[in-house]
């Protein structure tokens, strides 16, 4: 009896709390919205702009840049990340309810294009910026998506091995590797892709026994290569955290990597009439390299510094803020 | 193509069972890795919760200590696990990448369901009938094995039961390590914009939980010490007296 009772209290005291939980969250949300995504709000006098963009470091870091630029530029910035580009490529997303996506030329045309013309789509970039964009002009219209200018920086696809490895195979760029048996781990939409598993296997003639859906630059491929479970990761050409590991990036000799210079994708009708938005993105993407943004990439999962903190003393620096 | 077309024709296509990554492999695979979890959680949670619930203390600490398998999301347990040298992520037999880390997340996650309906129901043996035992002579043993656990056995079946389902249709989770079971099928259709394949992925996943569902409803119904229909009953008299 006295436990039957101890457990009816249990339940009801745990019903009150879970109610009382719930009314926390519903109101620390309400005092959270106002300011964005809690960081420093703008005056908002130019109305709402939403950001969205995929949640791994370089785009968070990206994104914050963005969203300091426009919030001083006058309007109230918000940035929500998503595990995937299809979370904000759908309906109702961008570029209808969201306004404003750090991308990359191959990367939003690329899913522009399998998404129009099936997953088997011919590919239509290439490893010229200019071009990609020419030929998926009409794709970008149809979704009334606007591309303003890429930025010389370029966060392509890139593959690493660990040092030992490297050493002792003497491998330094990928056509090293030809005919060599490598476990690959890499995102998970790697497989058969000609900037990934089908070009390591097609162009430079890899032999990829097995490939492990273990993310993009994420700890678990790292911890992989580290741990000589695979033999080859995948990662960006800005990652700054592989020298600390004692990782070593091969160079992509043969060019299988299509053209990821970093270019805002922002909504045409949202842009036509905020050109000084177009103006300040621009500028931002003039003053990123590659090299400045493998450093600043560094900063955030090497030295663990905010990725706010980052964009904001690089934006004051290049004069941007 | 519609994607549900595109699902339609992913699950038609005899290739797409085919092979090492197959979904039939996975399928097999994610069975296997259910139902060793089940055991491995009824192996301990069934005997620990009857014995309480036939004490009629300790209920509420094992309970809520079983709890934290439900409350500590399974998918950061697996995360933590995998980072761990051991188990980590070695090929574990059949079980695949990051067998071991699989199944021990899946086992606190199958554990709360089990421990909580065994003990509740061992433990809500009507009082009279327990004394009725007790006034007969029964010994501790013969109460629990002759009384008690007859006519708690349909509430502890409904607990593995539930488990059961939960433990199936969360392994797929194992697939964010790239582990074992139909999880791939589902993170390589949606990582590839191959919506087709994810959804079909799923559809196999959620139509094995219902024919398991089944089985399971049939089981506990079958343990049932007092049945629907009088001819059943009186067939199981017999069986009962029989079996004595």
């Amino acid at each position: 009896m006295q436990v039957r009772r101890t457990l009816a209290t249990v339940i009801a005291t745990s019903t009150v709390l879970l109610g009382a939980a719930c009314a926390g969250d519903d109101l620390s949300k309400d005092s959270a919205n106002p300011s964005g995504s809690g960081s420093t709000a703008g005056t908002g006098d130019k109305g709402a702009v939403k950001i969205s963009g995929q949640n791994f470091p370089e785009a968070t870091l990206v994104a914050s840049m963005y969203e300091q630029l426009l919030d001083a530029k006058g309007y109230d910035a918000s940035v929500t990340l998503v595990g995937t580009r299809d979370v904000y490529m759908a309906k109702g997303q961008f570029p209808d309810g969201v306004q404003v996506v750090p991308e990359y030329v191959g990367g939003i045309l690329d899913f522009l294009n399998t998404t129009a013309n099936g997953p088997k789509a011919e590919p239509i970039t290439t490893s010229d910026a200019a071009a990609s964009i020419a030929a998926g002009q009409s794709l970008l219209e149809d979704k009334g998506i606007t591309l303003l200018d890429p930025s010389t920086a370029s966060d392509t696809n890139a593959f690493f091995v660990s040092k030992e490895y490297a050493d002792s195979e003497g491998v330094s760029k990928l056509s090293d590797l030809e005919g060599k048996s490598v476990k690959l781990a890499a995102a998970p939409d790697c497989k058969g892709r000609s900037d990934c598993e089908g070009g390591l296997t097609d162009v430079y003639g890899i032999d990829i026994t097995e490939l492990l859906p273990l993310g993009y630059a994420s700890e678990q491929t790292y911890k992989s290569v580290l741990d000589g479970e695979s033999q080859l990761g995948e990662t960006s050409t800005t990652d700054g955290a592989l020298e600390s590991q004692g990782l070593v990036l091969l160079e992509d000799d043969k060019a299988i990597q299509p053209a990821q210079n970093l270019v805002p994708a922002v909504s045409s009708e949202w842009i036509a009439n905020h050109q000084d938005a177009a103006d300040a993105l621009n500028a931002l993407m003039a003053a990123l390299t590659t090299e400045k943004l493998t450093e600043l990439n560094g900063q955030v999962t090497v030295d663990r510094a905010q990725p706010e903190d980052v964009a904001k003393s690089f934006l004051e620096d290049e004069g941007l803020i | 193509m519609s994607v549900f077309g595109d699902t339609w024709s992913y699950l038609l296509d005899g290739a797409s069972w085919a092979g090492d990554d197959g979904m039939l492999r996975l399928l097999l695979q994610q069975l296997l890795l259910t139902v060793t979890a089940l055991g491995l959680a009824s192996g301990v949670g069934l005997p620990l919760a009857c014995w309480l619930g036939h004490l009629g203390r300790g209920g509420f600490l094992a309970i809520n200590i079983s709890n934290v398998g439900r409350a500590v999301p399974t998918f950061a347990l697996l995360a933590l696990l995998v980072t761990m040298d051991w188990p980590g992520v070695d090929t574990f037999g059949p079980y695949g990448r990051a067998g071991i880390a699989t199944l021990l997340a899946l086992t606190a996650f199958a554990l709360p369901p089990i421990i909580t309906n065994s003990y509740v129901a061992v433990h809500e043996v009507p009082g009279d009938v327990k004394e009725s035992a007790r006034g007969m002579g029964m010994t501790a043993g013969q109460q629990f094995f002759r009384v008690e656990l007859p006519l708690a056995l349909p509430l502890i079946v409904g607990g593995v039961r539930l488990a059961l389902v939960q433990v199936w249709a969360t392994a797929t989770i194992a697939a964010l390590v790239a582990g074992p079971g139909l999880g791939r099928v589902i993170t390589d259709g949606f990582a590839n914009t191959y919506y087709g394949k994810g959804i079909a992925g799923a559809v196999v996943v959620a139509l094995v939980a219902l024919a398991l569902e089944l089985l399971a409803a049939a089981v506990q119904r079958m343990v049932d010490p007092l049945p629907r229909a009088a001819v059943r009953r009186k067939t199981q008299t017999l069986v009962a007296a029989a079996a004595e």
